[in-house]
């Protein structure tokens, strides 16, 4: 029985980590799926909405503002509002002028963006930790009082329905409004949707800008879940989600999803049965034999070549 | 093309050679090197306002045989490949004397340089033993070593009778090189170590391993490493209602740890230096540091003030500036210094330190055990 219990709890920590490594895979699997490039500097839009959630929830608090649904609320916002429009900035600088040229060329400039913006929030808000508070506090305790016992806190169980809902919508947003479906048109064939009178650029900037939003997502949940945040943590986390995004197929939002499950629930396994030394050698080690045995990933369509 | 780029490079290098010997002939250059910025850029706070003290008070009293010193700080961000560049950069600069570097995995590749170079080094801070073990002659410290610290950690947690201990270390050469040393000293007492587990340092996801911990049932938890992990493992442990004592060593134990655990790290147990700042003899210092609004409390801050001092002694002492003069000073004779009596044995260690445990408290403060 407390085999049983102690899997569980296992399986919850990862579970919780995985669906926050979802969130942020989303914003490098959709602008994969679009222009076919990597988005290096996603994991520090991460970082950034997780520093704005913070001066915003620090700044209400000052304010005098206390009820907890209002302060998350618009905390959520402030953080999605910046972020995306980093977003889009990060794709009007550092994509869109060199985009049509040698693939390595955005490559750099992501990565250039990336320290760029890294250092930027070692500069306005120093380099140190900061502690996040824990605005949502408490949660359910299973099993005897005695022996172990497996909870879920209440900030677990948020972070599960705040990535249902996110979800839920992006999949409708993508199959049902217009710019879902020209995304997808954008995604099969970019030289034909122009020809066919849609505004590939404005396509792209909403690629961008819905990452970002989700990204700003998972910075304000994870922040508060982990409990403290550095200019530095939007790289790990960026690399992980990365990781997610291809071992579930890279351009393929599903498969983001059930990666960053896969890569969450892995870690957490490993930390619980073998050594945490190993997290990081299994959840990397899964995706080279991913990459090996199918190499477009989980749920990723084989590339067709495009002529 | 290849001669003009050869004659670049020799002018480059002469002009370069020529500032350095122009500088070192007017006054004392002291390099200090530690972390201005990254995660533990609280302890380069500590350690730089001890040694631009130390430096302010020599000069105003009329320098080392009649010369200024001069400070020339570097970052090393506690990051070993930047530890080498800024060993590097001084080595350049022309500085013959370092005080530095903080963190032990960045203290041991700078000191390669330092050693082959000919510049003396007393590091503050670092406390692992493998630092001082490769017969290096220009290699000391001001503070004691993990195989001192760890026992006195593991003798205190061998007094509290313990059930089964969890020792968990974040895998750098100072966090695994205590955390063995305690663990060490725990199984030769008979106390059973339940979990002797890594951590990656940066991580920021400690459930699974609280989770196992919790199973594991033990009742105290030795953490070798710095206070941003500990600090979240103490926060994301109580959220999870883990009940044990944490201890950890002086990497731990500066106030950043109660903005990221809070009210958790209330009861946490630390080893750190005595507090020098509370001896008798030195509160004319103590009050100098208080007038210029800093606070002398931190546990490298009279260790680095000790280390110029050190160097300042030697160079008198020796009667000379270079640094073979003044490490054989150093080694021969006994100092005073706001840390005690200084006197070091053959690898430049000092032949006594002392640790004290603490007990932390969720305001930032901490009063000694027993």
């Amino acid at each position: 029985m407390q085999d049983v219990l102690y899997f569980l709890q296992q399986l919850i920590n990862g579970l919780t980590i995985g669906s926050a490594y979802a969130l942020i895979a989303i914003g490098y699997t959709m602008v994969y799926g679009i222009i076919g490039m990597i988005n290096f500097a996603h994991g520090e839009i991460y970082m950034i909405g997780a520093y704005t959630a913070l001066i915003t929830i620090t700044g209400l608090a000052s304010l005098g503002v206390a009820w907890l649904p209002l302060v998350l609320l618009v905390a959520l916002i402030c953080a999605m509002l910046v972020s995306s429009s980093m977003g889009w900035a990060v794709e009007r600088v550092a994509y869109r002028p060199v985009r049509g040229r040698h693939r390595l060329i955005p490559l750099i400039s992501a990565i250039g963006m990336s320290i760029f913006l890294q250092n930027y929030v070692h500069l306005a808000q120093g380099s140190r930790n900061i502690g996040f508070p824990a605005l949502i506090e408490g949660g359910f305790q299973f099993g005897a009082a005695d022996s172990f016992q497996t909870s879920i806190s209440y900030m677990q169980i948020t972070i599960f329905i705040t990535t249902l809902i996110c979800m839920t919508v992006l999949s409708l947003f993508i199959s049902r409004s217009r710019i879902g479906r020209a995304c997808r048109a954008v995604s099969q064939d970019l030289g034909m949707a122009n020809l066919l009178g849609i505004d590939t650029n404005r396509i792209i900037s909403a690629t961008f800008v819905i990452g970002a939003a989700l990204a700003a997502v998972a910075g304000l949940l994870l922040g508060m879940y982990y409990g403290s945040i550095d200019p530095l943590f939007g790289f790990i986390a960026g690399l992980k989600a990365f990781t997610a995004a291809v071992l579930g197929g890279i351009g393929s939002i599903p498969g983001a999803m059930l990666g960053g499950l896969i890569l969450g629930v892995s870690e957490s396994m490993t930390s619980g049965y073998l050594s945490g030394e190993y997290k990081d050698v299994v959840s990397f080690g899964l995706l080279i034999l991913i990459l090996l045995f199918k190499p477009t990933g989980l749920l990723g369509k084989p590339e067709v070549e495009k002529i | 093309m290849r001669t003009p780029v050869k004659k670049i490079v020799t002018a480059v290098g002469a002009s370069v050679a020529l500032m350095a010997a122009g500088h070192a002939s007017a006054e004392i250059k002291i390099g200090i090197a530690g972390p201005m910025t990254g995660p533990v850029a609280q302890y380069g706070d500590m350690q730089f306002s001890g040694a631009r003290m130390a430096i302010e008070r020599i000069n105003s009293n009329g320098g080392v045989m009649g010369e200024m010193l001069e400070a020339v700080e570097v970052d090393d961000v506690c990051d070993p490949k930047q530890a080498v560049t800024v060993a590097n950069r001084l080595v350049n600069e022309g500085v013959r004397f370092v005080i530095g570097h903080l963190c032990s995995s960045s203290t041991q590749p700078a000191s390669d340089i330092y050693e082959d170079e000919g510049i003396l080094m007393i590091t503050p801070a670092s406390t692992s033993p493998d630092i001082t073990e490769r017969g290096y002659e220009l290699v000391f410290r001001t503070i004691g070593l993990d195989s001192m610290q760890g026992p006195v950690a593991a003798r205190h947690l061998i007094s509290l009778k313990p059930e089964r201990v969890a020792i968990v270390h974040d895998k750098q050469q100072y966090g695994e090189g205590i955390a063995s040393a305690v663990r060490d000293t725990l199984q030769q007492a008979g106390v059973e170590v339940a979990m002797f587990e890594g951590i990656t340092a940066g991580d920021k996801d400690f459930s699974s391993l609280i989770t196992k911990m919790k199973q594991a049932d033990v009742d105290y938890i030795y953490y070798g490493g710095y206070h941003p992990e500990l600090g979240l493992i103490l926060r994301q442990a109580r959220q999870a209602e883990l009940d044990a004592v944490f201890m950890g060593p002086e990497g731990v134990g500066n106030k950043d740890i109660n903005t990221i655990a809070g009210d958790a790290a209330e009861g946490l147990l630390v080893t750190l230096p005595p507090s020098f700042d509370e001896k008798e003899e030195n509160q004319a210092l103590v009050q100098a540091f208080a007038d210029k609004g800093e606070d002398p409390s931190g546990p490298f801050v009279l260790t680095s003030y000790a280390a110029v001092q050190l160097v300042a002694d030697g160079i008198e002492q020796a009667d000379s500036t270079d640094p073979f003069e003044v490490a054989a000073a150093l080694r021969s004779g006994s100092f005073e210094t706001p840390i005690g009596t200084v006197q070091y044995d053959s690898k430049g260690d000092m032949q006594s330190f002392e640790f004290v445990v603490y007990e932390w408290h969720s305001d930032g403060s901490k009063t000694p055990v027993n």
